[in-house]
């Protein structure tokens, strides 16, 4: 397994591993070249979040007849303030916020529990119980709408709260699995000091394997609220009233009632995209350093 | 109690079938703080597998009694109900995405893997795009490639070429649809790219230049086999998640034209909850299962025959 | 820190799920005491307006029941209430159209009112007997019948007065492409230059106006045809099998996608719309490019506050059997599951009264479906200048009832799937019915 501090990606920092080239006269047509490159890759990835935040904020006229690429001439916050109001948006954004730190409160923390028992704890069956925890690793979510539909349905919890973040919260085996490669690598003896102490297993856990394992629970709660705030499919198929929508099905019930109205559709999609928008900013190290901690180069 | 003491009280309570206390304890903690994920593994992934093969074999729509009608089913969604057209749609939006997608993030990996001033900007912007939620960014979509007031159509103008009703067209709705999922995840999968490719140390391509390797030869004989490990999970996760794509298409397209990106998923979804029909969807979801696990086993299977190489 | 955070989190969670309410957790909300507010469903918001007046008075009557109107769009109605109904949410009363009907019947989603109407002395013989049959079944009725549909042809009396053409009453045709129907369908067909489809300088490529509109539907197109050739969707009501591999279903509809289109006196399918489902039809006869829309009564509103010239309605041609309409009618629902039932009770018997039924007549709402009824509905719309008197002849004439059987509703989509090609003539009539029986048959056998 690979170690925590082996391979972090440097998309933040600047060191590098590729061949050097020399210096030569041709090297400054190739480096305007790799820059015209580096352009198009910035336009490709910026303009659909940069036209839908403009346009947002223009009313419906101004996005018909100017450019997209035009920023608002007058900008205006109605399009966001008929979102709000009118189509129940700021309900909807409460909703998402609430289910979504639900579900991740609850998959890191028993995620987490369970991530340890594995990683560090012995009882009978470790090995066989982790190896079935894998193996669902291999379930595609597909296949479990339809029968997870029905025992909601039979159990009555359709159209409530509970159904949307339930599935997720009691700890998902990507998770545990995430976890459990990362407390691996901390040395037994940690554990084994702290117990002879007379520690509880939580009070280890908690107290001592949680703050050094910063790194990895940081990724694990950007993941879980990452899908969390993104889910779409199970939300739609078990929430029937629009009081209980979370932004993604209120965005796309708006689109499918409103398509041509561009100034409404794009504002509430802008709803869904900023806050991830910032996520990222703030927690782009993580996100990057997460790659390698999900150790694919073992 | 010290670890000599645990151990002594184990040989001495041996022959009564009890445990000592704190090995006990320990293993009831351990269950204790298994529980929760335990619960939500059997309750949320277990018993649907079982389920959902339960219920392929029942004709029941939840309100009335269910029949059982064996296997009819599994013929019926393919004479009935297009999942056969649905299978292959699924397969096309899966070779568009995954190929396409796999070479452009490795490109974008090796383009960018270097100190030049800049690039590391523009290794974030690309990877940006990840955490988009997948119907948010396809109303967008929508809109940037709506035929009159879309801006690709509206360039196109400005150079003399009218652009086709993209979402409306058979022939451009799923390359459209596969062009979202692209644009979404091509810069997450240049990370992995990145990681492995700077987990080859330097040494081995100053070793190979040495034996008198070129650049290209360099990166057939020492990159792409190094970069095996992430090749394999990007492929992988890509196909998996691209066999179980739905939103997009619910959003961008609905399955339209006609039927042209009916994908697999969204038929399921159309079955079970719309026309209320859960043995069908059922079946469809089994078979999409050993879809994706043949597939997958395939890939796998695929890259264990390469041998692999050790760094020293 | 960290602790800090999950202290705010939790703040925010706790204060989030206090504001979203008890009824998203799964608790039911008490009403206030006493009072007892119903949710009642339908889908057009024309009629809405005529429902409100109507409930209006019916809470004067009944100060202690409160209803809230809800409409649901027409496209996901029937999903909608299924699955709100699986969920223990759905509406206390609902419309229901009969492509659905016998699936509710079947699923038991409608309570039978057939003890109720007996304990309360309704008096059956007041409604039209088709609809009290369409809404029953072995003894049990599903709703009081409250409004009903037929089909007849609209016509742009303009355009009539300007080709000098009187629309006759008993126009008749027969499925060998004579008679006076399809001669009179050719004089009213213009090209561009003025010439009508019985002149030999006919230009078929260039038509300005087509004669007739009709389109791919088992009630307001091809359905009448068939009907009076004989012909029947289904052998009986609630029937497991479709029986529309008949003579009747292929001269039927041979007669309209072959001998009308080739004469060049309809709309050409592809025209009217994907699949030839006559979406396009109102632009067109707005526009004066139809002369005729051949359409349900219910689109009446629509068309007077659409077109600018006198509309006129003409009865369908008389075919082989006689004269047929399709003849529909809706009900209100009456969920089996409602925590209301006495209340619900209360609203089905108000709409289904003389009273109610009168406040629709009048405004011009709807047909009621009570027969004496009828003149109401007629006067408001000769105030308006449009004479619906063809469709109230052709109710009291024969008609065929709309097809009931569980699983209909998707029946009658695959049947217009498969049935679209033929109108494209992209397919022979033949095997697009073969495809439709088949499908349709399958879509009733999952269905029953």
């Amino acid at each position: 397994m690979a170690s925590v501090a082996s391979v972090a990606p440097s998309a933040t920092s600047e060191s590098a591993a590729g061949p050097r080239t020399a210096p030569s006269p041709r090297r400054g047509l190739r480096l305007t070249g790799y820059y015209l490159v580096l352009l198009i890759i910035v336009i490709v990835f910026i303009t659909p979040y940069l036209f839908s935040l403009f346009a947002a904020f223009k009313p419906l006229g101004d996005i018909l007849t100017q450019s997209p690429a035009r920023p608002p001439t007058n900008p205006t916050w109605a399009n966001f303030k008929e979102i709000f109001t009118q189509y129940d948006f700021a309900r909807y954004l409460g909703n998402t916020l609430m289910v979504t730190v639900i579900l991740t409160a609850g998959q890191v923390i028993f995620s987490m529990m369970g991530a340890y028992a594995f990683a560090r704890m012995e009882f009978p069956g470790r090995d066989a119980l982790f190896w079935v925890y894998l193996a669902t690793l291999m379930v595609p979510n597909v296949v479990t709408l339809v029968p997870m539909y029905v025992m909601f349905a039979k159990a009555g919890l359709l159209n409530t709260y509970w159904a949307i973040f339930l599935p997720y919260t009691l700890g998902v085996p990507q998770a545990v699995f995430l976890m459990r490669q990362y407390f691996m690598t901390i040395p037994k003896e940690v554990m084994e000091a702290a117990r002879l102490d007379g520690c509880s297993e939580s009070r280890i856990l908690w107290r001592i394997v949680v703050p050094i394992s910063r790194p990895i629970i940081i990724t694990a709660t950007l993941l879980a609220f990452v899908f969390g705030w993104n889910n779409f499919l199970w939300p739609l198929i078990v929430t029937n009233s629009n009081s209980l929508n979370v932004l993604s099905v209120g965005t796309a019930n708006l689109n499918s009632n409103f398509a041509n109205q561009w100034n409404l559709v794009l504002a509430a999609s802008l709803v869904a995209l900023i806050p991830m928008v910032i996520l990222f900013a703030v927690f782009q190290k993580h996100i990057v350093r997460s790659i390698s901690l999900t150790g694919i180069n073992r | 109690m010290s670890v000599a003491a645990v151990t002594a009280n184990v040989g001495k309570h041996r022959s009564s079938a009890a445990m000592p206390a704190a090995d006990r304890r320990r293993i009831r903690t351990a269950f204790a703080f298994l529980a929760p994920s335990l619960v939500g593994v059997g309750l949320f992934l277990v018993i649907p597998v079982v389920l959902v093969i339960i219920l392929s074999l029942t004709q029941w729509n939840l309100l009335t009694p269910i029949k059982w009608v064996g296997f009819s089913n599994y013929v019926n969604i393919f004479r009935f109900d297009g999942f056969g057209h649905s299978l292959l749609v699924t397969a096309y939006y899966v070779l568009l995405n995954i190929p396409a997608q796999t070479v452009i993030a490795l490109g974008m990996a090796l383009l960018l893997n270097n100190r030049l001033p800049g690039s590391a900007f523009v290794r974030i912007v690309a990877v940006l795009p990840f955490l988009a939620t997948p119907v948010a960014m396809s109303v967008v979509w929508t809109w940037f490639f709506d035929p009159t007031n879309g801006i690709v159509n509206q360039m196109l103008a400005h150079v003399g070429i009218t652009g086709p009703a993209w979402l409306s067209d058979s022939a451009t709705a799923m390359p459209i649809v596969a062009f979202a999922n692209i644009w979404q995840y091509v810069g997450y999968n240049m990370l992995f790219f990145l990681a492995g490719l700077q987990a080859i140390p330097p040494s081995l391509y100053e070793a190979a230049s040495i034996d008198g390797a070129g650049k290209v030869a360099q990166f057939r004989r020492v990159t792409l086999p190094l970069l095996r490990p992430a090749l394999l999970f990007v492929l992988v996760t890509g196909v998996i998640g691209s066999f179980q794509v739905f939103d997009t298409v619910y959003v961008l397209t609905a399955g339209g034209p006609g039927n042209a990106t009916n994908v697999a998923n969204l038929n399921i979804y159309n079955t079970a909850f719309q026309g209320f029909r859960i043995g069908e969807a059922s079946a469809m979801s089994v078979i999409l299962f050993l879809v994706i696990l043949i597939v997958t086993v395939l890939q796998f299977t695929y890259f264990n025959r390469r041998t692999t190489y050790e760094i020293a | 820190m960290s602790a800090r955070i999950l202290a705010r989190a939790a703040a925010a969670v706790t204060a989030l799920v206090t504001l979203s309410g008890c009824a998203g957790w799964g608790f039911s909300t008490g009403g206030a005491a006493g009072t007892v507010t119903l949710t009642y469903a339908l889908w057009d918001p024309h009629e809405q307006i005529g429902y409100q007046q109507s409930i209006d008075e019916f809470e004067k009557i009944h100060p202690n029941i409160k209803v809230d109107i809800e409409n649901v769009p027409y496209n996901s109605y029937e999903q909608k209430i299924t699955a709100e109904f699986i969920t223990g949410g759905a509406p206390d009363l609902f419309w229901v159209n009969t492509p659905w009907l016998g699936t509710f019947v079947k699923d038991g989603i409608l309570t039978n009112i057939a003890p109720l109407i007996k304990a309360n002395h309704i008096d059956m013989s007041q409604y039209y007997p088709q609809l009290v049959a369409l809404h029953s079944r072995n003894g049990a009725i599903y709703g009081l019948p409250k409004d009903w549909d037929t089909i007849a042809l609209y016509y742009n009396k303009d355009y009539f007065k300007k080709i000098g053409l009187q629309v006759p009453s008993d126009l008749s045709w027969s499925a060998d492409g004579t008679g006076s129907f399809v001669s009179f369908l050719k004089r009213a067909t213009t090209d561009t230059s003025g010439h009508n489809a019985l002149s030999p300088q006919f230009n078929p490529g260039k038509v300005a106006t087509y004669a007739l509109g009709v389109y791919n539907d088992p009630q307001s197109g091809w359905g009448n045809y068939v009907a009076e050739l004989g012909g029947k969707i289904i052998p009986y009501p609630y029937a497991p099998f479709t029986s529309m591999n008949t003579s009747a279903f292929q001269q039927g509809m041979s007669f309209l996608t072959g001998t009308l289109t080739n004469d060049h006196v309809i709309v050409p399918g592809a025209e009217t719309g994907p699949n030839a489902n006559g979406n396009n039809l109102l632009t067109l006869f707005t526009q004066g490019k139809v002369a005729m829309w051949e359409a349900g009564d219910w689109n009446t509103t629509t068309v007077k506050s659409t077109v600018s010239f006198p509309v006129g309605v003409a009865m369908l041609p008389i075919g082989p059997g006689g004269r047929v309409s399709v003849f529909n009618g809706l009900i209100d629902g009456l969920n089996s599951h409602t925590p209301h039932p006495k209340q619900a009770w209360e609203l089905e018997q108000w709409l289904g009264s003389a009273r109610s039924q009168a406040i629709l007549g009048r405004g011009g709402y709807v047909w009621p479906a009570i027969k004496n009824l009828d003149p109401l509905f007629q006067q408001y719309w000769q105030k308006q200048g449009i004479d619906m008197s063809a469709f109230l002849t052709e109710a009291q004439g024969k008609v065929v009832n709309f097809p009931v059987s569980s699983g209909m509703g998707a029946a009658l989509t695959q049947i217009a799937n498969d049935l679209g090609p033929a109108w494209l003539g992209s397919a022979s009539v033949s095997s697009a019915l073969r495809q439709a029986s088949n499908d349709a048959n399958y879509a009733l056998k999952t269905g029953n």
